[in-house]
């Protein structure tokens, strides 16, 4: 698999140049406040003291999508609310990211049944997404190894060990 | 529950027959009187139940679809003193439509935009009967029974 | 609208606060027709939460729609567990033996105070604070590990079953309540010492968002609201459920309407619930933990019933209309926070529009439960 950094700047491309950018971009993701349902409360709890997203540079949550570049889709996406995450998506200049947090961002999660009237199923029916974490809601270590991932997606390097289980 | 006597004597003196109130069992059914009040002037009954200090809790919509007709149930509660009153009526499914008693108690504003939009029943005399929970443009009427997506 | 001095020499604007904003806590948009910094009308938009929750119950077995009754008031999840458990019992005659009676009102205190937490922190972030944010959020941690350690889940619980609870708890989850009592009574302290009698809070809050009590009445709010606004009503006084009886407990009440009333309705509630918690430890007893021989497939007789709990922002009611079959045939979802927003319109009329968010913030809203 090829390394894949950051999106190409410009026309021209300086390497090493743009490794230095990818990893500051990496390193200080600034996502937009956007929890929709239940997945809002856990991005809330890995904000705070205990789960604290502050050690991987994230913490400066900003309630405007212009002054952001990470869009966390926290819940539920509703089609009366979707011509809004689509405004707000496209005010967050480039180059953005997106994590779809939770299984109702990622497919609908539990509110899919036939004949369903109100949900979009997932975030990527509206907009390209980076990274997806499973869960209802997915537990704070679970976001923030989805922001490990991202952080290894921009640099093309995983820089904090993988966890193992037990 | 003495107010309960108190309201029992009020609707049967002002309405009559044309109203059936059955005595429940609150640890059954979850409230102290059940009224059917089909026939009945839903605004006066609510004004009724103004007057004594009752608040409107919920309404609900029904789909009786077998029997060709729709349900609504209005909850009140005396808060504090205790005292819960279940109001059935029945409308029309080709033609849902009753009076509104949104001057009468403002929660009823919300409830019963809700209850259009879910069944398409008309609340004559509303003053803004638009959708509240779907997207401003939606035409369908999701609770019903023979709504599917 | 009369037509005065101010009218006449400004023009009204109307600004959209949302649907994506901080200080909404959630997905609820706002129409605000502002006179400078004054609101003269501030019409809620909803709906952008929509999960189709009464949809879906008529798409589901009444077991599979604990999933469902978790995620309508996520923040106060057990409480309306314990609502949907409570209603399906009482249409389907299904008893409730004792140690889970005591294990549910564990549970749900222990969620309840959890659920103030979580409002204190937003709110005093509305009012510029940013800081007992990270407090409240470690005491919550400490209630969601004891929680996560019974039903498995830290926030969206699915932990009631038709007849009990479906874990049992053992002597750990004892000690860890007991432990965590003794430590949030002394955070309640700090909280006093650090916000409530906090000088700049309390000019945010005195006297601001006055609710009359006629108000709460013609709107049908409930929970801390109503009380704040001095009405005495709780459910679990005023129409006990469960083992709430045998438990000394007082309803806190406060006359003053205003957003501070709310704010301390909050706090000492949780002091209450952190009594009752003790005392129900005390006093657990021995036995099952789930009634026997209730069916698989659960098939309550034909019928329609009403059961209503206090839930953490008010009182939560379930209406099942049964068909006799495994699904239900209608359940209407009363919400506490839809009553209680749908006062904001009248309640704000002439406010500035920052003491309007001290107001939304102490009506305690959770937008998917005025949604559905």
């Amino acid at each position: 698999m090829e390394k894949q950094t950051s999106p190409p700047s410009a026309l021209i491309r300086f390497a090493v140049l743009d490794k230095v950018l990818a990893l500051g971009r990496a390193n200080s993701l600034w996502p937009m406040t956007f929890g929709l349902a239940c997945c809002a409360l856990e991005m809330m709890a890995t904000g705070a003291s205990r789960f604290d997203i502050s050690r991987f540079g994230a913490e400066v949550f900003r309630p405007s999508p212009r002054q952001a570049d990470l869009m966390i889709v926290s819940g539920t996406i509703n089609k009366k609310m979707a011509p809004a995450i689509l405004t707000l998506y496209d005010q967050i200049p480039e180059p953005k990211w997106v994590i779809a947090h939770g299984n109702c961002a990622i497919s609908g999660g539990p509110f899919v049944f036939p004949g369903q009237y109100s949900v979009v199923e997932g975030a990527d029916k509206l907009f390209p997404v980076d990274v997806y974490i499973p869960g209802c809601p997915p537990r704070p270590e679970a976001l923030l190894e989805g922001i490990l991932k991202l952080e290894e997606k921009i640099t093309g390097r995983r820089r904090w060990p993988i966890v193992e289980g037990g | 529950m003495d107010f309960v006597q108190v309201l029992r004597d009020e609707f049967m003196g002002r309405f009559g027959e044309r109203l059936r109130i059955e005595d429940v069992d609150h640890a059954k059914r979850g409230c102290h009187l059940d009224i059917t009040a089909s026939g009945v002037d839903i605004e006066e009954a609510a004004s009724v139940m103004d007057g004594l200090g009752f608040t409107l809790e919920a309404i609900s919509g029904i789909d009786w679809p077998a029997e060709e007709a729709m349900e609504l149930v209005y909850d009140f509660n005396k808060m504090a003193e205790g005292g819960r009153i279940a109001i059935r009526v029945r409308v029309s499914r080709e033609r849902p439509e009753i009076a509104s008693i949104s001057k009468i108690y403002g929660g009823a504003n919300w409830y019963e935009r809700e209850a259009h939009e879910m069944f398409g029943i008309v609340f004559s005399g509303h003053p803004n009967l638009t959708p509240l929970v779907l997207p401003e443009d939606a035409t369908f009427h999701p609770l019903r029974k023979d709504f599917s997506a | 609208m009369s037509v005065d001095a101010t009218t006449i020499q400004g023009e009204t604007f109307v600004v959209n606060m949302g649907p994506q904003h901080p200080a909404t806590h959630g997905v609820l948009r706002i129409k605000l027709t502002m006179d400078g910094e004054y609101i003269m009308n501030a019409e809620p938009v909803i709906g952008y939460s929509h999960r189709m929750q009464e949809k879906m119950a008529e798409n589901r077995t009444y077991s599979q729609y604990f999933a469902n009754i978790g995620r309508i008031d996520y923040v106060g999840a057990m409480i309306y567990n314990f609502g949907y458990a409570c209603a399906v019992e009482r249409l389907a005659g299904i008893p409730v033996p004792e140690r889970a009676e005591y294990i549910r009102v564990i549970t749900s205190e222990l969620n309840r105070i959890a659920s103030h937490l979580l409002w204190f922190g937003p709110f005093i972030i509305d009012l510029g604070g940013l800081t007992p944010l990270l407090y409240a959020f470690d005491d919550r941690e400490g209630i969601l590990n004891l929680l996560e350690s019974v039903s498995g889940a830290r926030l969206t619980f699915s932990y009631f079953r038709f007849g009990g609870v479906c874990n049992d708890i053992d002597d750990d989850f004892v000690a860890g309540c007991r432990a965590f009592i003794s430590r949030m009574r002394e955070r309640l302290t700090l909280y006093r010492r650090l916000v409530t009698d906090n000088i700049i809070f309390r000019k945010r809050v005195e006297g601001i968002g006055v609710i009359p009590p006629e108000i709460c009445r013609k709107y049908g709010a409930t929970g801390p609201v109503l009380r704040g606004s001095g009405v005495a009503y709780d459910v679990r006084k005023d129409e006990p459920y469960s083992i709430y009886p045998l438990l000394d407990f007082d309803i806190p009440v406060f006359g003053e309407c205003d957003s501070m009333a709310r704010y301390r309705v909050r706090m000492e509630e949780m002091n209450q619930s952190l009594r009752m918690i003790e005392q129900a430890l005390d006093k657990l007893p021995s036995g099952p933990f789930m009634a026997e021989k209730v069916p698989r497939i659960l098939k309550p007789p034909k019928g329609d019933c009403y059961f209503n709990v206090e839930g953490a922002r008010g009182s939560f009611g379930i209406r099942i209309v049964s068909d006799g079959t495994e699904i239900p045939y209608r359940l209407k979802l009363r919400t506490p926070c839809f009553a209680n927003l749908s006062l904001f319109e009248e309640a704000s009329r002439g406010m500035l529009l920052a003491d309007s968010l001290a107001l939304l913030g102490s009506l305690d809203l959770c937008i998917p439960d005025v949604d559905r």
